[in-house]
This record gives C-alpha cells, structure tokens and sequence, in this order.
C-alpha cells in the first residue's frame, strides 16, 4: 500500500453511528464503494488506528462506511485517507502455518509474513464456462455422514444446528479426519465465534499429524479469524478475508484447497447489526434486506474451478432452533450436502445428532454413489420416518396397538437411530472411547444387514458409539458381562 | 405461523383420538359387564358339573371313557389359540400371543406335529406375520360367544380325539380370574386328565367340605357307563365353553384398562401441544410486532 497515494485523498470525519462513520472528501476525489479508508491518530493519548470499508455514497462528498475495528475514541473532524483501492491480504505459502486478522496481519506473534502477493478481498466470481462439473463423492469415515449426506469433493457442505449442538465438535472432527487424510491446503475462517475454540483448534493442529508423516496440519493450514468480541465490521469482512486466500491456492497452486468456515450465520448476523446503521430498512425479522445478495456474494466465490477445487464445510448457527429463520434458510440454497443438527437427538444421548431425515446431499443419487448405497440410504430413511410417524400413536396408544409390521420397524428403527452415533477423534479425551473412522463398504453394508433384520436379536444399547455394525455382538457381550 | 399451524392440526387429531378412545372405553365397560354375567351365570353351569362328575369319580366304579384316557405317544397335539377380533385392548393379544409361540417352540421341539387353530383377526394376523398359517380360522366369537358355536367345534374335537386323529388338545386363552385380575395361560382340555377338576381351585376346596360333609351314595339309573357317556363330553364342552366366555370378559376388562390409559395420554399429550401452540403463537406475535416497530423505526 503505497503511502503516497493515501495522502493525495484526504477526507475528514463527519459522523460517527456506533461501528459506522461518515467521512466528507472533495467531490471529484470520492472513494469508491468497497475502498478501505485508513484512520490513524493520537489523540489526548488514545491512539486511534482504524480501517473502515466505504458502504455508500451519500452525495455531498460524503461517503458511509463500515467500520472494521472499534470505533471507540474516533471524533468528528479526523483526518481520514483513502487507500484508493479494498482491503487485501497477503496470500501465499508464506500464509501457511500462520493466524491472521482479517486485515492480513498475523495474530500469533511470530512477527511479519513473507508474501509476494497481496489479493483484495473483494473479488468477482469464478465464470460460469470455467466452473468444475465434476460430482465426485468425499469419504469422511462418519457413518451417517457417507450414508446420508455424502460430501461432494470441491463441493459445499453446511452443518445446521441450534446453540450446542455440537456444530464446532463435528467441524473439528471433519479437519482432524480430512485434513490428515488430505494432501492439499486447508484455510479455516473463525467468524464471530468463540475465541478459546480458535485457540483449542490452533493448539489441536499443531498436535495432529498429517497422515504418517511427521509435519503437523497447521504447516498446511492458514486461519483467519474475527471473533465474537471484535465489532460487526470485522465479522463482516473476515470470512471474505479467508476466501481470498484458499482462492489464492486454488488458482495459483491448482491444488484441492479446503475451506473451513464457523460460523457462516455470524456473518448475515454481523450484516444486520450494521445494516440500519447503514439507513436500510430492516426486512424480515430484523435482517437486512440484502440478505440474499450479500451471502451469495460470498458463497457464489466458495466454488471449484477448472484449476483446482475448493472443498467448503461451513457450520451455520440456527436461532432459536428454527430453520425457517432467514439467515439459515439463504444459507441453505447454496449447499450440496446439508447437514441439519437436531435437539431432540441430542437430548437423546446420541452425537453426532444429525437429523437424517432433514438432512440431505445432492449427490444421493444412484448415479453417483451408486444403486446400492442409494437403496440403502432410502430404506434407512423410510424406516426412520415410519417410526417418526408412529410415534404420536405410540405415545398415546402404547406399541402394543401397531401391527407386526409396524413393530418390527420400530424395532430395527431404535437401533438404527442408536447405530448413527459414532465416536469421534477429537472427543477422544472426552469420552474414553477410541475415535471410530468407517470406510464406505463397512457402512453401507452396516446400515443394510440392520434393515433386513440380521442383528435384530442384540439389545439396542449394543448399537451405541460403534464403528461398523459388527462390534455390536462385542459390546452386546460387555453390556451383558456387566449386568451379570 | 407454519409451526402453529402444525400444531393446531396434531392437536386436532390428539384430541379425536382422545374422543375415540373414551368412548370405546365406555363401550368396553358396559360390554364387560354383560359378558362378565354371562360368566359367572356359566360357571354356575360348570360347577355343577364338576360338582356331579367329582362325585362320580369318588365311588367306587370304575371309570372308562374313551376322553378320559391319555395317550403315551403323542404324536398330534392341536393348539387353540383364542384372541380378540379387534384391537386396542393393550397388551391382551401380544401376551397371549408371545404365550402361544412359547408353547409352539415347546411342542415343536418334542418333536409332535402341532395342529394350529386361531380364533381372532389379530392371533390369524400375527401367526401369518411369523409364517404359519393356521389349520383352521374363527372369525365369529365376539363379546358374547354363543354355546351352539362352541359346540361345534367341541363336536369335531371329540369326535378327532375318540377316532384317534389328535392326541393332545391344549387351549391358549386369558383367564378371567377376577375384575383386576387375568393372566394368559395354556390349559390341556383332552384328555381329560383330571375329573373332579373344575375351573379353579375355588370349586375344588368348595368340594372337598361338600364331600367331608355329604357323602350321598348315588344310584344309577339306568347305568354309570351310560351317565358317564353323557355327562364327560358335556363336561368337556362346558370347559372350552369357559374358555371362550373367560376371553370374552378379558378382553373387554383389557379394552377398558387399556382406553383408559390412553385417554389420560392424550389428555397430557394435549396438554403439551396446547402449551406448545400458545408459545408458537406468541413467539409469532411479538416477533412480527417487533419487525413492525423496527421497521417504523428504521423509517424515521
């Protein structure tokens, strides 16, 4: 960013409205939508050093803008320079292994980041002709992921869910089975949550290995991160920030980059606080009314290209447990695979709660995963819904009243409802159980013997936190031994 | 407003079953209460019986008859399964049922040929469902079975077991041992094992006082043999008869209990949804008022 030319635009402060501010510049030199303004001052001994984002043009020579820091100790009348151009990051290898803000600079105090490159944040997406067709499956060894909602590779995955469901757990689950698995870069976006699951995660790469080497994941990986306590603006841009950089790796280095993102929700939400700030009108419950446009803005560059693909997993917070909220449901649109997060599940004892039978996968397709996997997965499903239909009936009515058909259903669907727990590598520490990683065939063949009744005589808590279905006997041995 | 909505259609649909089900639990009550006579009128009938044929067996003659007589090898053992024709009556015909499979293993496993006769919709549905089909199907016995129905199959019996075609009758029914107590049980109705034994052990200590008391010797006319050939078969029609009569009552004391249970479920179910819905429909309110003011607000 070359200093001269910030100082040939000087604009003052008029306006300052909780994280946005207005600024006055002559007319003929009026900064351009999206051009990062830079703030610097000391005033009285409070140093004030800001980036805001030029929002909108109010005429008169005067701009809004978002801010991307705190605006605290800001007054009218402060010398503002325009950049001339949106806020860029460093990217390149030199971002790997490093924590970023969503300004580029590194947070993890290991001083400066080699780069070459600086890219803006604010990019067009990929053309239509150089999108990638390819539809091809994405192996995660978690058994109700690959069965029900199989992850497409340089696709686009959401996982759903209300407040401690365990999005962050299954996300980092995902990196841990992924990203040791996987060859390529892994870029991981923390957007307006927690601070300690940034630095638990940091802490957990540095420690998993990639495959059976000795190099640890974070060598691999760069993360950005604005989290809940930095004002709107920054969870507004970070995720962009993040995005910016995985396009680097894929444009650049043509690998299979992965891009984490928790939480998508927090930055429609960091929208919406700015938004009436901004003077828009508020649209339904209380979102800005350019909901959709700005998701798809950043969703529409999450995608994989002729040159290389980006594989996205993006946890979306669900309010109030309420999927129709507009914030989920434009989330929604945008995904392959959707994972949705239920508490009744989860009131159950059973983790990952994933409802399967909200849940969904565009590639569940016989053409795709196959005739097999296919069948299996709708029986799977039918059974679940059957049982969920019967419900009311038992409640009131009691199992006695369902014919032999339907009670066999209820039977297989108990254990099939218990068989899609599983337990996790990162939970290790938690649960004293060993991580179960399930390959596809085990899987489907798991999930079909159950449905034609093969393991209808072992007792429902066998099924529990298994791997394939047939260390069912040996737990039903255990669970036996124990009670004698 | 879609969640609302759903709500208010689930509890519609709680609250007909909720209608339902009181009223078969009324009808169960007064059914149960004509079948319940009907019971107590017949064993009054089977007492008697068992009173006379008890008496007989206490003198001194020597008793013959082609019912009464055990078979060493039993090769053909017919189970009557007796279930209701209807459901929702609760556990009545699952424990009647796991009791019948029960003693299907049993049977099958001493290497006999099982002959499998089933009264009720739900005991021939259920059998189908494990894949055996019965021999033989009753479809007519509802809350009042009739004696001229239960005759008849009573007749083929006497006549299957005296010509040598089964060796083993054995009868799978609730018995009605008093308003808040039944329990299903297998009873062996041929042969005739014991005489005096009536249809519990009531009448059996009942007897023995009448016998320690009276002991009136009989005088025959015009022959034992020939009394004895009349009164065993009715002896043995009055028992099945018991059996089915004993069913009847069951299964409507079951129905009773079992509608009972579920109008207090639907009743708490009801009470959930209509919290659940109210909540809905404020939740919907003040998130709609709240857009409204914001809105306005935002105007200004």
């Amino acid at each position: 960013m070359s200093t001269t030319e910030a100082t040939t635009n000087i604009g003052h402060v008029t306006q300052i409205i909780g994280s946005t501010f207005d600024a006055e510049f002559s007319e003929d030199n009026l900064p351009e939508i999206y051009n990062a303004l830079k703030i610097e001052a000391d005033i009285k001994d409070i140093k004030v050093k800001l980036t805001g984002e030029v929002q909108q043009h109010l005429g008169g020579g005067r701009v809004r803008c978002v801010a991307l820091g705190s605006t605290d100790g800001m007054v009218r009348g402060m010398e503002v320079h325009d950049t001339g151009a949106s806020l860029s990051v460093p990217v390149g290898k030199g971002t790997l292994g490093r924590v970023f803000n969503l300004l580029g600079e590194p947070i993890d105090g290991r001083g400066e980041v080699p780069h070459e490159e600086r890219w803006p944040i604010h990019r067009e997406p990929p053309k239509l002709a150089d999108l990638s067709s390819k539809s091809e499956l994405f192996e995660t060894g978690i058994k109700v992921v690959d069965l029900l909602t199989p992850f497409v590779r340089g696709g686009k995955a959401g996982l759903f869910g209300g407040a401690g469901l365990g999005k962050t757990v299954i996300l980092t689950e995902l990196i841990a089975r992924i990203a040791s698995a996987h060859g390529g870069y892994s870029v991981f976006a923390g957007v307006g949550e927690r601070t300690r699951e940034g630095n638990d995660l940091w802490l957990e790469m540095q420690e998993t290995k990639i495959g059976q080497t000795e190099r640890s994941v974070i060598e691999q990986t760069c993360m950005v991160f604005g989290q809940m306590n930095e004002p709107p603006g920054a969870r507004l841009r970070v995720a962009l920030s993040a995005l910016t950089m995985a396009e680097w790796f894929r444009d650049t280095t043509g690998t299979d980059t992965l891009l984490f993102v928790d939480n998508i929700f927090r930055f429609s939400q960091a929208g919406s606080e700015v938004s009436a700030l901004l003077g828009r009108m508020p649209s339904a419950v209380g979102y800005q009314p350019t909901l959709g446009t700005e998701l798809g803005e950043l969703q529409e560059r999450i995608t994989s290209t002729n040159k290389g693909a980006i594989t996205s997993v993006q946890a979306v917070y669900v309010p109030a447990d309420d999927p129709t909220d507009p914030a989920p449901a434009t989330a929604f649109s945008h995904l392959d695979a959707f994972i949705y997060l239920e508490r009744k599940i989860s009131e159950k004892g059973i983790y990952p709660a994933i409802d399967p039978l909200a849940s969904n996968s565009r590639i569940l397709d016989p053409n795709i995963v196959g005739e097999r996997h296919y069948a299996v997965a709708r029986r799977v499903q039918q059974t679940l819904q059957r049982y969920r239909e019967l419900q009311d009936i038992i409640a009131i009515l009691g199992v006695d009243e369902l014919s032999e058909e339907d009670k066999q259903i209820v039977h297989r669907a108990r254990r099939i409802e218990r068989f899609l727990s599983q337990p996790f590598l990162v939970a290790e520490v938690f649960t004293g159980k060993e991580g179960k990683i399930t390959s596809m065939e085990d899987t489907i063949r798991s999930f079909e013997e159950i449905c034609d009744g093969k393991w209808d005589h072992l007792p429902e808590a066998a099924f529990m936190y298994i791997g394939a279905v047939d260390e069912a006997e040996e737990q039903a041995r255990k669970i036996e031994a124990a009670a004698s | 407003m879609a969640k609302a909505r759903a709500i208010i259609k689930r509890l519609k649909a709680v609250k007909n079953i909720r209608k339902i089900t009181r009223t078969m639990e009324l009808i169960a009550t007064a059914r149960f209460k004509k079948a319940m006579e009907r019971a107590t009128e017949a064993a009054a009938y089977t007492k008697k019986i068992s009173e006379i044929v008890a008496d007989l067996s206490n003198t001194d003659l020597q008793i013959d008859h082609p019912l009464l007589k055990s078979r060493d090898n039993e090769k053909n053992v017919v189970l009557l399964v007796i279930t209701s024709n209807r459901g929702l009556c609760g556990g009545y015909n699952s424990g009647l049922l796991r009791l019948a499979q029960k003693q299907l293993l049993k049977t099958s496993e001493s290497d006999q040929n099982v002959d499998l006769e089933v009264s009720g919709k739900r005991g021939i549905g259920f059998l189908k469902f494990t894949g055996r089909t019965p021999s033989r199907e009753f479809l007519q016995f509802e809350d009042k079975p009739q004696f001229d129905e239960v005759e008849e199959i009573a007749n083929r019996y006497i006549e299957s077991y005296t010509t040598g075609t089964i060796d083993r009758l054995e009868v799978v029914f609730t018995q009605f041992e008093s308003a808040s107590r039944q329990s299903a049980v297998v009873e062996t109705l041929l042969p005739i094992g014991d005489l005096s034994r009536g249809d519990s052990s009531k009448n059996k200590t009942q007897h023995e006082e009448e016998e320690s008391t009276t002991n009136v010797d009989y005088e025959f006319l015009p022959s034992a043999a020939e009394i004895l050939e009349e009164l065993v078969p009715a002896s043995f029609k009055a028992r099945l008869f018991k059996c089915f009569l004993d069913a009847a009552v069951s299964e409507q004391i079951a129905r009773m209990v079992a509608m009972k249970g579920a109008t207090e479920n639907a009743q708490d179910m009801i009470g959930d949804l209509s919290q659940k819905y109210n909540r809905a429909r404020q939740t919907q309110i003040t998130s709609e008022l709240s857009e409204i003011i914001g809105g306005a607000a935002a105007l200004e």
